[in-house]
């Protein structure tokens, strides 16, 4: 499902101020269009899990961007690493 | 569900402080997202968030201790979590290869064989997109030109072709999302949903259609304009037809596969006046040959 801003919001549980910073940070990168931005469930996914981390778990603006940064960088070894375990 | 507060590791005489404090040291270990490999963190982290939404709340936490309510139906709803789309084979903005570049800078088999999955993964096809389009009976039949309007507020124009069955898949090559590098853009998948008609039904290529006739058309044979698909056509109805005699109207069905058309079937109903008529009244009662008519004579019941 892909959702404009207003839409993520109400979905996602969080407020503009808060989505400002997220993109800021490029903690989220929604397509940009012609239309605004838009959302993919990727998206929506991933704010969930900010939203986890900073509610749930007490991780500052800091930590988050920390995590994030791991996070990503994990997806990206196990993306290799399937890849591998393809071609091999 | 088990009891939270065994889920959760905290004595029942346990304070918000305490049960929040038990509840982030677990969630921090069970998180699917800090966990993408395990695949049983979903169902732990669904009851320990579950159990921690009863218990944090102070409200429902003293129903539960009064036992008015049970631990059941807390679990939370529907969670998509982020692991499930990170490792998608399409590229998407979050992608970070940092992790391994050093690796891929090598000569080994090793670094040939990541190197070859990321230039694999650069020029990906783009993702097939899925809509439905519901259109009439007679634009199946006929084909027809329709504009589908996209969730992102774009347009896709697509060409019914003649003869169309329900269900068919109409493939828009290039029409999809776009792909990576030189991957292309993936296709457009349209699923074409007939809409029932009132008048014509359809069975293969055929087309099948009850007409309402009058009496006297019935008797006295005519030519009466019967509908099709596509327009209007004159058809002869023979002397002393019935309801029930089904006349076939030669290629005037759905296009065939392969050429030419089907036909169309026209299966005649006799319907009398709305109103009772006199005049017919006083003709059928001195109608002598009418009244020794019984056509229920054959039938063995």
């Amino acid at each position: 499902m892909i959702m404009n801003k207003q839409e993520f919001l109400t979905h996602a549980g969080v407020q503009a101020q808060a989505l400002d910073l997220w993109l800021e940070q490029r903690w989220l990168i929604p397509d940009q269009t012609s239309a605004g931005m838009k959302f993919s469930d990727m998206d929506i996914a991933r704010a969930c899990l900010i939203r986890d981390l900073k509610t749930d778990f007490g991780v500052n603006d800091e930590g988050i961007d920390v995590i994030l940064h791991l996070v990503d960088q994990l997806h990206g070894l196990r993306r290799a690493l399937e890849q591998l375990h393809k071609n091999l | 569900m088990t009891n939270p507060y065994e889920v959760i590791g905290v004595a029942p005489t346990a304070s918000s402080a305490d049960i929040q404090k038990a509840y982030r040291q677990l969630a921090k270990k069970l998180h699917p997202d800090l966990n993408p490999g395990d695949k049983a963190a979903e169902e732990k982290f669904k009851e320990l968030a579950g159990a921690y939404d009863l218990l944090s709340d102070v409200e429902k936490r003293k129903r539960f201790d009064n036992g008015e309510i049970d631990a059941t139906g807390v679990e939370r709803p529907q969670h998509h979590f982020y692991r499930d789309f990170a490792t998608s084979d399409h590229a998407h903005p979050y992608t970070d290869n940092s992790g391994f570049a050093d690796f891929m800078d090598t000569d080994d088999a090793l670094a040939e064989l990541l190197r070859r999955g990321e230039r694999a993964r650069a020029n990906r096809r783009g993702q097939d997109l899925h809509y439905h389009l519901p259109i009439s009976f007679v634009e199946s039949v006929k084909g027809a030109n329709k504009r589908l309007t996209l969730p992102d507020g774009g347009t896709l124009d697509v060409t019914i072709p003649p003869g169309l069955v329900d269900g068919q898949i109409l493939r828009l090559r290039g029409k999809g999302a776009p792909g990576a590098g030189t991957g292309g853009h993936g296709d457009a998948l349209i699923e074409v949903e007939v809409l029932p008609d009132r008048r014509f039904s359809r069975e293969g290529d055929d087309i099948s259609l009850e007409l309402p006739i009058s009496l006297s058309e019935a008797v006295l044979g005519g030519r009466i304009r019967v509908p099709t698909p596509t327009g209007y056509v004159t058809m002869a109805v023979p002397k002393g037809s019935n309801t029930g005699t089904t006349m076939r109207l030669k290629g005037k069905g759905a296009p065939r596969r392969g050429g030419g058309h089907g036909d169309q079937f026209v299966k005649l109903k006799v319907v009398l006046p709305k109103t009772p008529d006199p005049e017919l009244e006083a003709f059928v009662s001195n109608w002598e040959k009418g009244k020794a008519f019984n056509p229920r004579e054959d039938s063995t019941s």
